[in-house]
């Protein structure tokens, strides 16, 4: 029943309710106090942390010239088109964008950062400009330029200059610390990946404010990407490229430098890629083509790359017996055409026999059956203490990444790696530069050059100076000298006197009558995977040389026919422009 | 007299403030004045709602208390037309009617409460186990069901709340009351499974918002930056980073409490919480006051879903309650709920004139 006590009751329930709102209304003030009084500054850190975004740009890279001042890589803008997510209908964007641009468009909604996907890469000029007129009605959508690189040399110089490409994971995982980003470019190869420190730049950033829909509001600070340094080459682009051209359509590898300060002028590699393509990024399969193919043009064949060097490598045997006197120069040989030694015939490469010849002639005409001779008067060990004095197996001290050193091998080496004995069979091979023995073209270059400077030798480099982002010079690269081979002068002259008759009257006679004294030789290396390599190296003028140069025609047979007529080219060419 | 214009004055002022909150938080602010701007709308809602406030000021809230069967009714009608009928919004929930004008759910607050005043009082010789719990429970539910069909949680909770607070106020025993409470804590976790993908988030975004700030966090992690970055007095008046530049979602609606802060700083919301205080006391205090059963009810029970709109929505903006889409009274823009608070507090501010000079016993 109603009474005054239920009534009552309800008052007393209606109190009660006040009670709990005013313990609300305390406990709401409380936290008001405690969020914008107290955590102020971590929540107004908060609050900028929203709206402000930093956009990292790709650092620039410096360019890289050629010794004349040509430019051989440079930085070009590029263009890709962005999305920033959440802005816009997505889908509506996409439809009208294939109407801006007139055609279907496969986009590519690679991920590039938190928010921010990329639709299409490296745009034409035509599409920036229909996107840059119709951006009113392109939400979110984004135009972005990013650096690329620009190769104007191409094959013919790629071996030198290299490439670019993205960062691996590894090297970022490596790099990270310096300021690599998971977008940027690294060198791989070549000038680009040896002088990586000197021509990536300091990459730019642009702190914007944005608002909930990633729209920029306005630019807060800037600061654009910038390169610090440029590089001039020793290489002679022209020089380079005439090299190139000249081994036509064989594969092989020209050196071409200076030997009195060790500048490189040329350096060719055949085959060879185009650095755009790799540093614009290729697809698995191509990349697959490119390293599967059997002549692999990844390979710098100069530094990369190991031959037998055949006769070129009289040469060092020559010195050797000379200056250990186990020939006297005016000592004479009989080549009947053919060496015999226990039960066995070792043919001279002239089957008929060169009759008598002097050491000079012997030289000139490449006679094999001197050098067995002369190789088993030095025996393999003096032989082998020779050829480290000129560098063979050691580092050849090139400043492009991935040089090797060849294979020169000893009575101690065969043991431990074939698990044979030293036969004097090994010695005459290796005294005709045949068996085992392995080399770079750089490492029969250095040796060629060391006999021209007459027992010095620099170390051998593209680097010429290094500029500023103003272009004045910063440093430039001094002649490294790397080693003195002393020996006595009769043994240079003797040795040079033979190689100047070997264009004279020996197997060089392909580079019979230019205008200037050459001193070379030939050398025919026989190998396993098919007709002999064509080896022709020298240096002229031969009393003051300032050129040396080496060539290696792959597969190019006797090294008096393909290997000097492209060396004869290429001398020719110098004559001409660089006399 | 004192009582009822401290009630006037306090709600004109909310009110006042609520039209500079959502002003200051327009996303179509350079309308102006008229009915494209939110804060225009508003405005206008306002003058609709007073002149609404005025004829229930001074008509005879007795007439619409008897025909609380027939808002019921209504109420009920407009519920299922919008199921059936009705408009789906930004989330994708059926809340509207008559091309997204009018909210039915907001309606059927005030038709309940005026059903269950007038359907307590009537009863009020046997409030026992069978009128209070069961009946006024089905009457309640069944509005509160059809809402969270829509869904629309946070009405369907006030009008839960709607129901608890009559128990409490009907003089249902304090132990019974416990009993229940254990009843639906027990319920709480089935319950779960019948939540909507979205709302299930919102729960355990309200435990944990740091957890995916981004995602389901976003809301509740930017409206607290929005308040904490006001500080005390607040980055100045249009000028708060999270509402300008839109980081803060719902900001002229659910979150306007966090925009007016991030602007007005402590002070600011201190102001708003303090005149809510001041309301609910009034709004106790008539129904202490009120000369009749059904007033007394009507008052109490206004005042209950007052205090839980207010807490829930201060509470969510601050990370202190879960997200529940609840806005808060008179401030929030949305015209519907601003006209039903401004009836029932037009009806209150008539008890009180009725009440005046009674003096009623002092009570606290």
């Amino acid at each position: 029943m109603w009474n005054e006590r239920m009534e009552e009751k309800i008052r007393w329930r209606v109190s009660f309710v006040f009670w709990i709102g005013l313990a609300l209304f305390l406990l709401l003030s409380a936290r008001l106090w405690y969020l914008s009084v107290l955590r102020e500054e971590w929540y107004r850190e908060r609050s900028e942390r929203n709206r402000i975004r930093v956009v990292f740009q790709q650092a620039l890279r410096g360019s890289i010239y050629d010794r004349n001042g040509l430019c051989l890589v440079e930085d070009v803008p590029r263009f890709r088109l962005l999305f920033l997510v959440g802005s816009g209908d997505r889908e509506a964007v996409l439809h009208r964008l294939q109407e801006v641009l007139g055609r279907d468009i496969v986009f590519s909604f690679r991920e590039r950062a938190a928010g921010e996907v990329v639709l299409l890469e490296d745009m034409t000029l035509e599409d920036v400009v229909k996107v840059e007129e119709n951006k009113s009605s392109l939400p979110g959508v984004l135009i972005e330029a990013y650096p690329a690189r620009n190769y104007r040399g191409k094959e013919d110089i790629a071996p030198v200059v290299g490439y670019v490409g993205k960062i691996s994971a590894e090297e970022l995982e490596a790099l990270g610390r310096v300021g690599y980003r998971v977008e940027d470019r690294i060198g791989k190869s070549g000038v680009e990946a040896f002088y990586e420190n000197l021509l990536r730049g300091d990459e730019g950033y642009r702190r914007v404010e944005v608002n909930a829909l990633g729209q920029v509001v306005r630019v807060l600070d800037f600061r654009p990407p910038r390169f610090r340094y440029s590089l001039q080459l020793t290489v002679d682009w022209e020089l380079q490229k005439e090299c190139y051209e000249a081994l036509g359509k064989r594969n092989g590898a020209v050196i071409v430098g200076n030997p009195s300060t060790g500048e490189i002028l040329a350096l060719v590699s055949k085959p060879s890629f185009d650095p755009n393509i790799l540093s614009r990024g290729v697809s698995a399969k191509e990349w697959l083509d490119l390293v599967q193919e059997r002549s692999n043009p990844l390979v710098t064949r100069p530094t990369q790359a190991v031959y037998p060097p055949g006769s070129l490598f009289k040469i060092l045997v020559a010195l050797a017996a000379l200056e250990e006197g186990v020939v006297g120069p005016g000592e004479s040989f009989f080549c009947p055409g053919y060496f015999e030694y226990g039960d066995r015939r070792y043919p001279c490469w002239q089957r008929s026999g060169h009759g008598r010849v002097s050491f000079e002639e012997a030289i000139a005409k490449s006679c094999n059956v001197t050098f067995y001779t002369l190789g088993l008067r030095l025996g393999p060990e003096r032989i082998a203490r020779y050829a480290q004095m000129f560098g063979f197996g050691g580092d050849p001290h090139i400043d492009l990444l991935g040089a090797k050193s060849g294979l020169f091998p000893t009575p101690e080496w065969k043991r431990q790696a074939v698990k044979v004995m030293w036969y004097p069979g090994d010695t005459l091979n290796l005294s005709i530069g045949q068996g085992y023995l392995l080399v770079t073209p750089l490492e029969m270059y250095l040796l060629l050059s060391t006999v021209a400077t007459r027992g010095k030798l620099y170390d051998p480099h593209v680097l010429l100076r290094v500029l500023d982002e103003k272009g004045s010079v910063v440093r430039e690269v001094k002649p490294f000298l790397r080693r003195n081979v002393a020996l006595r002068s009769q043994t240079w002259d003797t040795v040079i006197r033979g190689m100047e008759k070997v264009v004279t009257q020996g197997t060089g006679y392909n580079c019979r009558g230019l205008a200037t004294k050459l001193a070379a030789k030939t050398g025919t290396a026989q190998n396993p995977h098919g007709k002999e390599h064509s080896w022709f190296g020298g240096f002229f003028p031969s009393d003051r040389p300032r050129f040396v140069f080496l060539v290696l025609v792959e597969h190019g047979g006797d090294g008096s026919g393909e290997a000097a007529l492209v060396a004869r080219r290429i001398v020719e060419w110098i004559l001409t422009n660089r006399g | 007299m004192r009582r009822e214009r401290l009630l006037f004055v306090v709600t004109l002022l909310l009110c006042l403030l609520g039209v500079f909150a959502v002003y200051s938080a327009d996303p179509q602010r350079e309308e102006g004045f008229g009915t494209k701007s939110f804060f225009g709308r508003q405005l206008f809602w306002n003058v609709v709602g007073w002149g609404l406030f005025g004829v229930f000021r001074f008509s005879d809230h007795k007439w619409f208390l008897k025909r609380g069967w027939l808002w019921y009714l209504l109420s009920l009608l407009a519920l299922g037309a919008v199921l059936l009928f009705g408009e789906s919004d930004e989330t994708g929930a059926k809340r509207w009617l008559f091309s997204r004008s009018v909210q039915p759910s907001e309606f059927s607050k005030l038709a309940l409460l005026l059903f269950l005043s007038f359907y307590l009082s009537q009863n009020r010789d046997n409030l026992g186990f069978w009128n209070l719990l069961v009946k006024s429970g089905f009457f309640s539910l069944i509005p509160a069901f059809l809402v969270f069909l829509q869904p629309d949680l946070g009405t369907a909770l006030v009008l839960g709340v709607l129901w608890f607070g009559t128990l409490f106020v009907g003089g249902w025993q304090g132990k019974k009351i416990g009993f229940l409470l254990g009843i639906f804590a027990s319920l709480l976790p089935p319950f779960w499974f019948f939540l909507k993908d979205y709302q299930k988030r919102r729960i355990l975004a309200f435990l944990d918002p740091w957890q995916d700030p981004l995602g389901s966090g976003y809301n509740v992690v930017q409206s607290q930056i929005a308040i904490g970055a006001g500080g005390l007095v607040g980055q100045g008046w249009l000028s708060g980073k999270q509402t300008q530049l839109r980081f803060l979602p719902a900001r002229y609606t659910d979150f306007i409490f966090a925009s007016w802060c991030e602007q007005l700083g402590f002070l600011g919301g201190i102001t708003i919480i303090v005149l809510f205080g001041i309301l609910f006391w009034v709004v106790l205090d008539v129904a202490q006051r009120a000369k009749s059963l059904e007033d007394r009810l009507f008052a109490a029970l206004f005042g209950i879903i007052l205090l839980f709109q207010v807490s829930v929505n201060i509470g969510m903006n601050m990370g202190i309650a879960p997200v529940t889409g609840i806005p808060l009274p008179f401030v929030s823009y949305g015209g519907s709920s601003l006209l039903v608070n401004l009836v029932c507090t037009g009806i209150v501010a008539r008890i009180a004139s009725e009440a005046e000079g009674e003096g009623g016993k002092r009570w606290i």
